[in-house]
């Protein structure tokens, strides 16, 4: 498997198979995006398409310097999805207006919300495996640190470091591909 | 002033412990404590709320194959031998045949045999020709070719097709309109078939040559899954 700095590089100089294994890597990540700020499958299977080839176009502008392909990614999704949804009210501003008014706003999602969500999941997979395992226990099992020490036979000292650190990876990924980061994200992808 | 344990702040993020009188009077005086509790917190519940996110299911095929003709269509241009057409504004429901068959478009164009003088068989006359070649998705050993037949007959040679638990179907598509299909037969295991073109049929429209795999569904629609793709030429 290539890495992530190996495959923005062939990207950006135009591997359409770098492309591929950015779609293999990410597409679900920008489907599911697509499908939560639009809820209808075809257009989310739209915006998805739009933002791989807008992607594609735009190769040149993606700065791995400044975020990851991920985040890049999801920040041309966001903006395809918003437009869709602008495009959408256009069209048919009566019947959005109606369906607005029913659903109740609490249970829309913020696009920032899914997006952070989205950053997240991809670094704590990409942590080191003692790292990711016990933040894991603690994020989903909700186990205390001696419960993880426990579990996984490994020292409380070690335990508490790796929580520290796995969770210090975490925020400074989110805090550069996350929604919240906005301007600072990887590129001028704001054109495409 | 000393600040919170970093440990602490990890215990208070994560719910684990509460917050004591101290942690308390602390974070209401500092602004950098209170900003790091409240980093890793929202960093904490993301976390939590991805586990959802761990395992989504990959995306289908299909959007790849609309992404390949998004990307394809400017690079149309640079081969001589198809004219350039704009982008048209499309269904969406278009898009995976479209995807397909602009990709396929590019990939072939490029391989087309051009002279059937130099290839014409004395005993079959044949009229036109094609190479098919596999798209992105198929092994790039998969090919193939066709030649169509005076006598209303289309010969078609495969090899290297993926397997299929369903059949390999044959089919001539009008690239100028890719919804406009007919299908012409199925493949047999051998790796040379014989099949009969409906009469009357307009093969300088319908002059795209599309092999698919096509599941026993009972649809008789193309499954838009195409393996090889070429263009007759005569």
């Amino acid at each position: 498997m290539i890495s992530h700095d190996e495959l923005a590089e062939r990207l950006r100089d135009g591997d359409e198979k770098a492309l591929r294994t950015a779609y293999e890597r990410h597409g679900a990540a920008v489907l599911y995006l697509a499908q939560r700020l639009l809820s209808n499958r075809a257009d989310a299977e739209d915006v998805t398409q739009l933002t791989f080839v807008a992607a594609w176009a735009g190769r040149e502008t993606f700065d791995p310097q400044r975020g990851t392909l991920l985040g890049w990614l999801l920040g041309i999704a966001r903006r395809k999805a918003i437009d869709r949804i602008r495009s959408t009210v256009r069209d048919d501003r009566v019947t959005q207006t109606v369906r607005a008014q029913l659903s109740a706003p609490d249970q829309a999602e913020l696009p920032e919300r899914v997006v952070d969500r989205l950053v997240v999941a991809d670094e704590l997979g990409r942590l080191p495996a003692e790292q990711r395992r016990t933040l894991e226990l603690a994020f989903f099992d909700d186990l205390t640190h001696p419960q993880i020490a426990a579990v996984t036979g490994l020292p409380l000292g070690t335990v508490k470091s790796h929580i520290r650190r796995g969770l210090a990876n975490l925020r400074r990924r989110w805090e550069v591909d996350g929604a919240t980061s906005g301007s600072r994200s990887a590129g001028s992808s704001r054109a495409l | 002033m000393q600040h919170l344990d970093p440990d602490r702040l990890v215990l208070l993020a994560l719910s684990e412990e509460t917050e004591g009188p101290f942690d308390f009077d602390h974070l209401a005086e500092c602004a950098v404590c209170r900003h790091e509790l409240d980093a890793l917190r929202t960093v904490a519940d993301l976390g939590a709320e991805s586990q959802d996110l761990r395992d989504l299911p990959p995306p289908p095929e299909r959007i790849w194959q609309s992404i390949e003709a998004g990307i394809a269509g400017p690079a149309v241009t640079d081969l001589a031998e198809r004219p350039r057409r704009s982008p048209r504004s499309r269904p969406r429901w278009l898009m995976p045949v479209l995807a397909a068959a602009a990709a396929a478009v590019l990939a072939v164009a490029g391989t087309v045999v051009v002279d059937r003088l130099a290839h014409r068989a004395p005993a079959e006359r044949v009229t036109a020709r094609a190479t098919l070649s596999p798209l992105p998705s198929v092994p790039a050993a998969a090919g193939g070719t066709v030649r169509v037949l005076a006598e209303g007959e289309m010969r078609v040679d495969v090899r290297n097709l993926p397997l299929t638990t369903g059949f390999h179907e044959v089919w001539l598509i009008d690239p100028d309109d890719l919804t406009r299909m007919v299908a012409i037969g199925n493949l047999s295991d051998k790796p040379d078939v014989v099949l009969t073109v409906p009469p009357g049929i307009d093969m300088n429209r319908y002059r795209l040559v599309d092999i698919s795999d096509e599941p026993h569904d009972g649809d008789a629609a193309h499954s838009g899954r195409s393996l090889l793709r070429g263009t007759l030429t005569y």
